[in-house]
């Protein structure tokens, strides 16, 4: 049976290997899931959050995995709105990476309200002035439309197709991309701008808060433009993992410089904006609240090594690899900037979630600290389980690649 | 949400924003119900045919699409996006134009390398074959390639008297070992009668259709350039991963060859060679 939904033509390993791998990560998934019925059955007081630090490893986790799943809004734009073709080899790819990524951060959000079966509450009675109100609407659709979205790629499965209606509705699904990817930009802008924007308007929280552009602050806009910088960089990534896991090639040598050239370009602009607006902070906006910028960077272990780690080693250095083609044309160049310009907006989302709640509001205060629980800590891990099992899934009964058997049967020659 | 919900206030920002929502939600909704109504309609109009094709054809490897003129060295490089469907491809009728009478076959059949293909006939891409019979009937068969390359199938699902074929639709099923092979239509016909490898051929139909309506089949000088790549990607669909082609590699095409070296992966072969992803 396991054989039969293989796609045709292409080699996996064996069922046995396949399980071997499973194993370890099914494992991770079950520690995960008991935590998370500790949390919701016993209550919140297994993480060690309070009202001081409201927001943890979670909301930590929500924003990393929502701006590196950018990937597959950024890539349905690139290819069905500016019709780059070439993207068509790694678009289920991103399809999966964007709905792993969603899914376990909409997952993760409802264990950390603590309240999931009130979830409703935030749709029937929603504060329109609320940041959060807009995230979780939009999180909420484009959810939706990503798992539209990934269901023509199960259906093309080959079982599941030789079923003509599951083909037809494949066939079909398929032709209207185009308008789910445009719905995916859409919401895309807005939730992933309304995620920073949260940040910019916490007056209380000067080290976070932003001048406004528009009705917007600018995190607003340059969490837009960090999620779809790094998006492209984290496709490739992962088709690069996936490659050297697999040992297969999967798609062509000039889709991962296209990616990198992409990613390359938006992070260029998005340093260059990000320089802007931190020295505009650093001049007006943090003095005008009390705070020299400065003291930021002398409370606790938060030195200003974090903001040249994040600005300059993992952003502008990642972002001149990319878009100088020589360096571009060397893989281990391009994967290790890509992988750089990731860890910087992981970084960037750590000093935005975690340095902020940590640093005083008020010059009496002293730098709080946090450490997550060991249930915080496996719900975490069981996202990552979760994203692991359904792409192996996914890439073993999937065609996730459609140059792949092009290029296998390629290198026979 | 609503007016009628506690809590909803009649201001700009409470409008505009809910009013964004509906309409993505709307947007959503419209396609998926637009997706299912089409479904519906193309499975009503016996389209799935033409759509399991279409999507198949754009999975195969560029290898398997190159054109017919590529393969007669008409054109040097020359891929086919049209589904191998020559009837309506701009380029085919020039290259029908260009191309020399005397380079006509006179023989009677092709012989290559253990495959025999009678010129009587046209063949599709697929590895089948229809044929023009006297009482003005077309018989469709499965080519010597093909037959070679399965073997006896274990088992055989033909259509029923009576039902429609579209060209490169499904013509009939065969079964071997694990794997289940659609055999592709060449034309479009109603069959009306069931043969079997037994009769030469599996399948009688009659059909409307005139000469248009088999351009899209190979035929005559076109078998044996054709033939040679195709026992080419055969050859290269059965080398091992790592080797690749070896210079012990080739030779007549055995009956049953299958059984002389089983653990290869013969579903993917199979499916590769009749053009289903």
């Amino acid at each position: 049976m396991d054989k039969q939904l293989i796609p045709r033509g292409l080699r996996r390993t064996s069922f046995t290997n396949f399980l071997m791998w499973l194993v370890p990560w099914v494992l991770m998934l079950g520690v995960g899931l008991y935590a998370i019925y500790l949390c919701l059955a016993e209550g919140l007081f297994h993480t060690n959050m309070d009202n001081r630090f409201a927001f943890g490893l979670w909301i930590y986790l929500d924003l990393t995995v929502i701006a590196l799943g950018a990937g597959a809004f950024f890539t349905g734009f690139l290819l069905y709105i500016l019709r780059r073709d070439e993207l068509k080899s790694v678009i289920n790819s991103a399809v999966v990476v964007g709905l792993i990524c969603y899914s376990g951060a909409v997952a993760v959000l409802m264990v950390d309200v603590g309240q999931p079966l009130r979830a409703w509450f935030t749709f029937w009675h929603p504060n329109t002035h609320s940041m959060l109100t807009e995230v979780t609407f939009c999180l909420t659709v484009y959810l939706t439309v990503l798992l539209i979205e990934y269901l023509p790629i199960v259906l093309k499965n080959r079982k599941l197709r030789q079923i003509p209606r599951f083909m037809v509705f494949e066939f079909q699904l398929h032709k209207i991309m185009p308008v789910l990817a445009g719905v995916g930009t859409f919401l895309s802008f807005f939730h992933q701008g309304s995620l920073g924007g949260l940040y910019g308007v916490l007056q209380g929280r000067p080290f976070a808060y932003r001048e406004a552009l528009g009705i917007w602050p600018s995190t607003f806009f340059l969490f837009v433009l960090s999620a779809a910088a790094v998006g492209p960089s984290f496709v490739l990534l992962i088709t690069w993992l996936v490659q050297r896991i697999s040992r297969k090639q999967l798609v062509k040598p000039e889709v991962f410089r296209f990616l990198g050239k992409v990613s390359g370009i938006l992070l260029i602009v998005y340093i260059l904006l990000k320089a802007i607006d931190t020295l505009i902070w650093m001049n007006y906006t943090s003095p005008e609240s009390g705070f020299a910028a400065y003291m930021f960077y002398h409370a606790g272990s938060f030195g200003t090594w974090i903001l040249v780690l994040e600005l300059v080693v993992l952003g502008l250095v990642p972002a001149v690899l990319l878009v100088t083609p020589k360096m571009r044309a060397r893989p281990g160049v391009l994967v290790g900037a890509a992988l750089a310009a990731c860890c910087g907006i992981v970084v960037n989302r750590f000093v935005m979630t975690v340095q902020t709640l940590a640093l005083p509001t008020l010059p009496f205060d002293a730098v709080l600290s946090y450490s997550p629980s060991w249930e915080e800590i496996a719900t975490f891990l069981a996202v990552v389980a979760y994203g692991v099992l359904l792409y192996s899934l996914s890439y073993r009964y999937m065609t996730l690649f459609p140059q792949e058997r092009d290029l296998y049967q390629s290198s026979w020659r | 949400m609503f007016p009628w919900i506690y809590e909803f206030h009649w201001s700009v920002g409470h409008l505009v924003f809910l009013g964004l929502f509906f309409s993505v939600a709307a947007i959503v909704a419209t396609t998926i119900v637009l997706a299912l109504r089409r479904s519906r309609k193309t499975l009503a109009d016996q389209g799935h045919e033409l759509i399991q094709w279409k999507t198949e054809f754009e999975d195969l490897p560029a290898a398997v699409r190159v054109c017919r003129h590529q393969i007669t060295g008409e054109a040097k490089e020359r891929t086919c996006h049209n589904e191998f469907d020559c009837r309506s491809c701009a380029g085919h009728p020039q290259f029908l134009a260009r191309r020399s009478p005397a380079l006509a076959s006179a023989q009677t059949r092709e012989e290559c390398y253990g495959v025999v293909l009678p010129l009587d006939r046209y063949y599709h891409r697929g590895h089948t074959w229809v044929k023009a019979e006297k009482d003005g009937t077309y018989t469709i068969g499965l080519d010597d390639f093909g037959a070679k390359m399965v073997g006896t199938p274990d088992a055989v699902e033909l259509p029923e008297v009576g039902s429609t074929l579209t060209a490169n639709g499904t013509g009939w099923t065969m079964r071997k070992r694990a794997s289940s092979l659609r055999i592709l239509a060449p034309v479009d016909g109603v069959v009306v009668e069931q043969g079997g490898a037994d009769k030469g051929w599996y399948l009688r139909i009659r059909t409307e259709a005139n000469e248009h309506a088999f351009r899209h089949l190979l035929r005559g000088e076109e078998i044996r350039p054709w033939i040679l790549r195709e026992l080419e990607r055969l050859e290269y669909a059965l080398s091992s991963d790592k080797m690749g082609l070896s210079l012990a590699d080739g030779g007549e095409l055995m009956p049953e060859m299958w059984k002389h070296d089983p653990d290869i992966d013969w579903d993917g072969v199979w499916g590769t060679m009749l053009l289903q992803a």
